[in-house]
């Protein structure tokens, strides 16, 4: 039994090595985009209220009046993991400015969850919220991880993302500026 | 560089890159050059029982899973206008001429749903509109043996037109790997 788990952790391991090596070779290639899609006309977003990791509720009624990046994410999601910097750089450089991140993580636990933010190079200041049973991606239309929203201060999903984004991209940068107030 | 390139070749509607990793020695068939990328990457049934397992789903589901051929699978949309895909259109065509439908996310998400189980992640969504930058990530399978070899006929659709190409002699990874 113990040879049979040391064996399926060498074939994780291999995984991972071989995802890092795509990762690699498509450097020239970068895989992350930076595009941000309007909703036109906006949408509601559906409301949820999810605990943060030291069980702290948070609604997103919570964040009305602010713009707020709503995150869908996995920790075995390769680009999510690859995302995540972005997103705590472009969370630095606008919390002040009445911008919110909340990462919502799916189907996993915050003990999983707690262990791999460590591993991350940059760890999230942002507020991870826990989808145990996927209801909130589900009530959202997420199909895949990572998707990201924009809500807008009126509560609607005002730009939607489907895959990684480099979200400190100059033009994401630029868009994310020019939305919020002075 | 990681992988070793062994084949190129030049399509209509991409170039097809077929690559070994010397490191797992499975192989990669990437499709550039086009308005919707593809990328295929063997998986071997191991690393499937491993994942599933991981997520903590009964070893009844993860047998059934990890008995297809399973391809971790990109698609991006890198045309201007948004494009759409559906796997169920996608035929994976063996020697004998059989054409094979994979399973969909959707069928396999409804059988698990079906014994109260609410998982439906780590597979690359039945069908998607993807906008200008959007992509996505995930398993697909079909019900065929380690080894088996096939050409893959998928499809996409943009500006209502419905585009098909073919990646000729992609392989389901073996068992296992022999050293």
């Amino acid at each position: 039994m113990r040879l049979k788990l040391l064996k399926i952790s060498g074939l994780l391991m291999a995984f991972l090595a071989l995802q890092g090596g795509l990762l690699a070779a498509q450097d020239s290639n970068p895989e992350l985009s930076y595009t941000l899609t309007p909703m036109e006309p906006p949408v509601a977003a559906p409301g949820f209220t999810l605990d943060d990791m030291d069980g702290k509720s948070h609604s997103l009624s919570d964040y009305r009046g602010k713009w707020v990046l709503i995150n869908f994410w996995a920790t075995w999601c390769p680009p999510c993991r690859k995302e995540m910097p972005s997103l705590e750089q472009l969370y630095q450089t606008f919390h002040g400015r009445s911008f919110r991140v909340l990462a919502v993580n799916q189907w996993e636990n915050a003990d999983l969850v707690f262990s791999y933010l460590g591993d991350l190079d940059v760890f999230p200041s942002f507020p991870i919220l826990f989808d145990p049973d996927s209801k909130v991606s589900e009530a959202y239309g997420v199909r895949g991880l990572p998707t990201s929203f924009i809500i807008d201060p009126q509560g609607r999903i005002a730009y939607r993302a489907v895959g990684g984004r480099e979200f400190d991209h100059p033009e994401v940068v630029r868009l994310i500026d020019g939305l919020l107030p002075r | 560089m990681l992988l070793a390139l062994v084949s190129a070749t030049t399509a209509a509607a991409g170039d097809v890159v077929h690559e070994v990793n010397p490191a797992s020695g499975l192989s990669t068939w990437r499709v550039e050059g086009q308005d919707f990328s593809v990328e295929f990457i063997q998986l071997l049934p191991d690393f499937v029982r491993a994942v599933f397992a991981s997520r903590g789903l009964p070893q009844d589901v993860i047998n059934a899973i990890s008995s297809y051929c399973t391809f971790g699978t990109i698609v991006r949309n890198k045309a201007t206008a948004p494009l759409s895909y559906n796997v169920a259109d996608w035929r994976y065509v063996t020697a004998d001429g059989v054409a094979h439908v994979g399973k969909t996310k959707a069928e396999w998400v409804e059988e698990w749903r079906e014994r109260g189980i609410a998982f439906r992640w780590t597979l690359l969504p039945e069908a998607q509109t993807f906008q200008v930058g959007d992509w996505g990530q995930g398993f697909t399978t079909v019900k065929l043996p380690p080894g088996t070899r096939f050409d893959l006929h998928y499809a996409w659709s943009q500006r209502g037109d419905t585009i098909t190409h073919i990646i000729k002699d992609m392989r389901c990874a073996p068992e296992v790997i022999e050293n």
